[in-house]
């Protein structure tokens, strides 16, 4: 079951709606995304998707349902113009590309929103990797997101992240697994299933 | 019962999810409202221990789901499960929990002093809401002995035993009662201390539609104290 991100700093929100654009890639970062922009609904947010690629796994078409019937809105098409996604939204979620990523982010679409995404002026919430960045060494040029969320642990080019904030969502990992990769995972607070790592700055 | 098996149904085939998922959901809220209530810093007991008491449908599978998401919190917990169900969602949850160190008792306590002595917490996660007519063995020697516990017990959705529209006046009385969704009629009879709203999943259209007339839950919690 994926994690869903609830610490999502957004306490003041610039834009009257409080409206978010989750980009969702082919894969499982996509569905992700799509099980994130489910649970922002819940929470009062006004998620909308741009999920132009549609994975055939089953489970991810049930997300998609899910979203539907939920009433967020898939968008037919990324606007180029990017002070309308400026404009529209107070920021936007990236679950474009995961840690799976090797040759996709060439392809289309995700190319062209990665374009897009470098762009845009509002701030960016990248799901476990920055999308387009290489896992290890990260990337110069690619976009800048300002807050992560690491999925399970920080993968390597997490180091490279130069946001605002950096959270890890991995309380779910049972023990053994923890210990088995000496992932040494900080203390989560309370009940809380994602935790903030000390900012870069 | 009718209108929660309704909702139920319409979850699973109008709106696609899995039972998995809102199964996690519900046993993550009913862990987080137990870790509220009861944080394992304020047990009597030398280390914070649980029983968690599972059933043989649903609502054992909550109860497998919140041990395992008390085990992360800092509790210890043990699970009995006697009845076990042969599909792998319920596997799936057994496993999830012994590969995280939580025991599996071979049979279930013989004396409530027992219990009392062992444990801070009991957990019922044995009967929920589809419960209808007699309760079988070895379920009624279970809730006669729980009957007579005094550590609290913390009742997932419904307490077991209980008719799910009338309640049961000489049944469990819990000190905490989850509902998960939206409360369901027997609620009316808990004379408990804690009522916790759990399982933050369902959709704004279906709440308006069977005019449940939740309350908002506070920021991102996934779980409501309503009393």
């Amino acid at each position: 079951i994926p994690v869903s991100p609830q610490a999502f700093p957004l306490p003041s929100l610039p834009r009257k709606q409080p409206t978010v654009l989750v980009v969702c890639g082919p894969a499982q970062n996509g569905a992700i995304g799509l099980v994130c922009a489910r649970h922002l609904r819940i929470f009062d947010y006004e998620p909308t998707i741009f999920y132009p690629k549609r994975s055939p796994d089953p489970l991810y078409q049930d997300f998609t349902t899910q979203c539907e019937k939920m009433d967020i809105p898939f968008l037919s098409y990324l606007p180029t113009e990017v002070q309308l996604i400026n404009d529209a939204y107070n920021a936007v979620v990236d679950a474009v590309l995961g840690a799976e990523a090797e040759a996709a982010e060439g392809r289309e679409p995700c190319a062209a929103i990665l374009s897009t995404l470098k762009l845009i002026r509002i701030p960016i919430v990248s799901l476990d990797v920055p999308s387009g960045w290489d896992v290890e060494a990260g990337s110069s040029g690619g976009i800048s997101p300002d807050v992560l969320v690491s999925l399970s642990a920080p993968k390597q080019c997490a180091r490279r992240f130069l946001g605002r904030q950096h959270f890890v969502a991995g309380r779910f990992l049972p023990y053994d697994v923890q210990k088995k990769f000496e992932l040494n995972p900080p203390e989560y607070p309370g009940t809380e299933c994602v935790v903030a790592l000390r900012a870069l700055r | 019962q009718d209108e929660a098996q309704a909702i139920d149904q319409e979850l699973f085939s109008e709106y696609k999810f899995s039972v998995d998922q809102l199964m996690e959901l519900a046993g993550l809220s009913c862990a987080t409202a137990i870790a509220k209530v009861y944080p394992p810093g304020s047990f009597t007991t030398s280390r914070p221990a649980v029983l968690v008491v599972c059933g043989p449908g649903n609502n054992g599978g909550d109860g497998l789901v919140c041990a395992r998401h008390l085990k992360l919190f800092g509790y210890e917990p043990t699970v009995y499960y006697p009845k076990r169900p042969s599909k792998p969602l319920f596997e799936g949850l057994t496993t999830q929990c012994q590969k995280m160190d939580i025991p599996f008792l071979p049979e279930f306590p013989a004396e409530p002093a027992l219990i009392d002595e062992l444990y801070g917490l009991v957990v019922d996660a044995i009967f929920g809401f589809s419960f209808k007519g007699a309760v079988r063995e070895p379920f009624g020697s279970i809730l006669s002995t729980l009957g007579h516990v005094t550590v609290p017990i913390a009742s997932i959705d419904i307490p077991s035993g209980w008719d799910v529209e009338k309640g049961k006046a000489d049944g469990l009385q819990p000190d905490m009662l989850i509902s998960l969704t939206a409360p369901k009629k027997a609620a009316l009879h808990f004379e408990g201390r804690f009522h916790f709203l759990g399982g933050r999943f369902v959709p704004p259209a279906l709440q308006e539609k069977y005019a449940l007339n939740l309350p908002p839950y506070p920021g991102t919690e996934c779980v409501l104290q309503l009393t």
